[in-house]
């Protein structure tokens, strides 16, 4: 008896976020996935819907950029900017736990400073990068062209020499506080006898970097990799607001052609088509990644 | 079990209190009307159009307007709302915007007001863009206020290049670029216009005045009611180059291929400060900058654009006013409608009316008459809707394969012919 009403209340307890659960994650996905076989535009009823089968995969299949967006997301949006975070994020997080900056009690305000750009929304951020990429007023050009680095203004976001590498400094500018944050934290989790351990075994600082540091961090880095890839991968609004796809469809990516689908030429069901597509390279992306590093650290 | 009974409880007095909330916003049936008006355009350009709805509300303690606004545009969210059952009672929307929510199960349609309570003078007849508010032989929305773009110059810039009067057509308008750009030493570029990529980049307006003016159109419907390209590969190669050769000749500044629209400040302040001598502009923009101009002791005013007094060879923009069919007072949205149409509303509300009939009862300074002399010429977009792709694609295609060649990756011929290409698939369905 007192183990139907502990029951009953687990239940009880339970619901709610199971309520919460089902309202804004399993609808939406399941929806999701109906609308990928439907016609609809954003001005309809859901009950306008019309089938259309597997018509909306392939137009997509079949669309000349398809291919092109997909490795500019893979690339450049993604590997591109999750490596340099990575390299400069553990970098960062080491320099930020320098007894240096302790010594000179700079840590608080240094570890702010870094926090700065998370705190700016994204919008914002993209907006005052392209004011300093601006060829005209922009501060970075009038900068080189006071120094005579170059001879004009450079359009940074406007001719394909420059425009991936203007997009990833956005991006990481504006994403690398929450990896440097995350490797402090491992930093601050590796024990302190294992550099003394080092140190007695007369490792210099690239070796305890390499045979203390890395190791210790390779959870926190397994974990960072993952999530960080997941979140650029499906990002929209730095290349949207920078440069909307352009110059041509140079910087489309996966996320700005849903977009386009589905808002611009009023395709819900091909724009939630190109969402299925990649939420499965993700699924799959992360399934092989775990495997990947879990049999390794099996092995280690 | 009185735990679960307590949680039950709870939720029901939760789910009640969420209900009669949302009741609390209904009007009682006693007291004045209460209208929702909402409008997409900043708070910065709606000082005079609050100046009328307060005017309204003194005069009509009956029918109280409240003015909300949504900006930037966003037909979609209203679609969303009246879909559902709630939306404002009268909503602004773009002429291109009208043909989207022209639905029974989105709009009131218009006719019936217009038959029992008519327009003054000669109603409907006095409306420009007509076109784009009826769809299906119903008035979905009453045309508001138009627009159009206008060349827009700085004329000290003109004069230091020994230039009397701004161009009339295309290639007078290329010619005098240069030479502005020469004579001034490269200082003052001769034509700024927004040159990116991005779905809804303003560049497209000039591409498309272009074409127009040389013939050609994106799209048109033949006599057999099916959709195709308007132009052949050769006079889009040409519209394309047009353009590209401003870049590349530095009449036209390259920073301007990552500019999406044409109130970036790269360009509004540049042919105000004079660094510019030429550009487009609605009239919104204009205004904002004659008042910084003024501010900064220099001199903005207006032309048509070249071609701009051919029929058909710029395009007519604007806003509606529609009715939301969710709307418990549709008849007295109405007659807010018929005040907001008025020559009332346009003496404070600094937009140019879309009934000819109004516009003539208003005096427009000497600055703005290039939009004045224009807009009787002014052809609506109404001749790219209807088809497959909304001009939304048709314009994100063009911008897209014309910035390929801004930026050298492809040539005017390529992109030609891409454009073609998009469009027989776009229009294919």
């Amino acid at each position: 008896m007192a183990t139907r009403s502990a029951n009953r209340r687990a239940l009880a307890l339970t619901t709610p976020a199971l309520l919460v659960i089902a309202v804004l994650f399993v609808f939406p996905s399941v929806y999701n996935v109906v609308l990928a076989f439907q016609k609809l535009t954003p001005y309809d009823a859901p009950g306008d819907a019309e089938w259309v089968g597997w018509d909306n995969f392939k137009s997509i299949f079949t669309d000349p950029e398809i291919g092109s967006a997909a490795l500019n997301t893979v690339f450049w949006l993604t590997l591109v900017t999750v490596v340099i975070r990575l390299v400069l994020g553990i970098g960062l997080a080491l320099l930020l736990q320098s007894p240096v900056l302790q010594r000179w009690r700079l840590r608080g305000v240094a570890r702010t400073m870094v926090l700065v750009p998370w705190m700016v929304p994204p919008v914002v951020a993209v907006a005052c990068w392209k004011w300093i990429f601006d060829a005209n007023t922009g501060v970075l050009n009038q900068f080189l062209v006071g120094l005579h680095i170059v001879p004009a203004g450079v359009p940074f976001l406007a001719q394909t020499s420059t425009v991936w590498w203007s997009v990833a400094a956005i991006i990481v500018w504006r994403e690398l506080p929450f990896v440097v944050i995350v490797m402090m934290a491992g930093l601050q989790s590796i024990p302190k006898e294992q550099y003394e351990a080092a140190a007695l075994d007369s490792a210099g600082r690239w070796q305890s970097f390499r045979h203390v540091t890395l190791p210790g961090l390779r959870p926190v880095i397994i974990v960072v990799v993952l999530m960080t890839v997941i979140q650029t991968f499906n990002n929209f609004v730095y290349v949207w607001l920078s440069t909307g796809g352009g110059p041509g469809t140079y910087t489309q990516v996966l996320a700005t052609q849903l977009y386009s689908a589905a808002f611009v030429a009023n395709d819900l069901g091909e724009g939630a088509a190109i969402g299925i597509v990649m939420t499965a390279v993700m699924a799959i992306f992360a399934l092989i990644y775990m495997r990947v590093t879990s049999e390794k650290e099996a092995r280690a | 079990m009185k735990f679960v009974k307590r949680a039950v409880a709870g939720a029901m007095a939760a789910c009640l209190a969420v209900a009669l909330a949302a009741c609390s916003g209904s009007d009682s049936a006693s007291g004045p009307v209460h209208l929702v008006f909402r409008q997409f355009d900043p708070e910065s350009e709606v000082g005079g159009l609050k100046t009328a709805i307060d005017a309204w509300n003194q005069s009509h303690p009956d029918i109280q307007v409240e003015l909300q606004t949504l900006s930037p545009n966003n037909v979609q969210q209203f679609a969303r709302e009246a879909n559902s059952g709630s939306g404002p009672d009268i909503d602004q929307i773009a002429f291109t915007d009208v043909s989207f929510v022209a639905n029974p199960k989105v709009l009131a349609p218009l006719d019936e007001f217009l038959k029992k309570d008519p327009l003054p003078g000669n109603g409907t007849k006095d409306l420009l863009a007509t076109d784009m508010v009826t769809f299906d032989g119903k008035t979905w929305a009453m045309p508001w206020t138009a627009d159009t773009m206008a060349l827009v110059y700085n004329p000290k810039a003109f004069q230091a290049a020994g230039i009397a009067s701004p161009p009339t057509t295309w290639e007078q308008l290329a010619a005098d670029a240069k030479q502005i750009n020469a004579t001034s030493g490269g200082k003052t570029a001769g034509f700024c216009f927004p040159g990116s990529g991005s779905a809804t980049s303003s560049g497209w307006f000039a591409i498309n005045y272009y074409l127009w003016s040389h013939g050609g159109t994106l799209v048109r419907k033949d006599s057999s009611g099916n959709w195709q390209a308007g132009a052949t590969q050769e006079q889009l190669a040409s519209a394309i180059q047009f353009f590209a050769d401003l870049f590349a000749s530095g009449a036209s500044p390259k920073a301007n291929q990552a500019v999406a629209d044409y109130s970036d400040p790269t360009i509004v302040n540049g042919v105000v400060n004079g660094t510019c001598a030429m550009t487009y502009e609605p009239p919104s923009t204009f205004k904002t900058m004659e008042k910084q101009a003024s501010t900064a002791g220099a001199t903005v005013t207006t032309a048509p654009m070249p071609s701009g007094l051919t029929d058909g060879a710029t395009h007519l923009g604007g806003r509606a006013l529609a009715i939301n069919r969710n709307s418990e007072h549709q008849d007295e949205a109405w007659q807010v409608i018929k005040y907001l149409m008025s020559a009332d509303t346009f003496k404070t509300y600094g937009q140019y009316p879309a009934s000819t009939a109004t516009l003539t009862q208003l005096s427009v300074p000497q600055s703005q008459q290039g939009y004045v002399q224009q807009l009787p010429h002014a052809r609506s977009f109404a001749r790219y809707i209807g088809s497959e792709m909304t001009v939304g694609s048709i314009q994100q295609l063009l911008n897209q394969h014309v910035s390929a060649v801004y930026s050298g990756q492809s040539s005017a011929q390529d992109a030609a012919k891409a454009i073609l290409d998009g469009l027989a698939k776009g229009l294919k369905g």
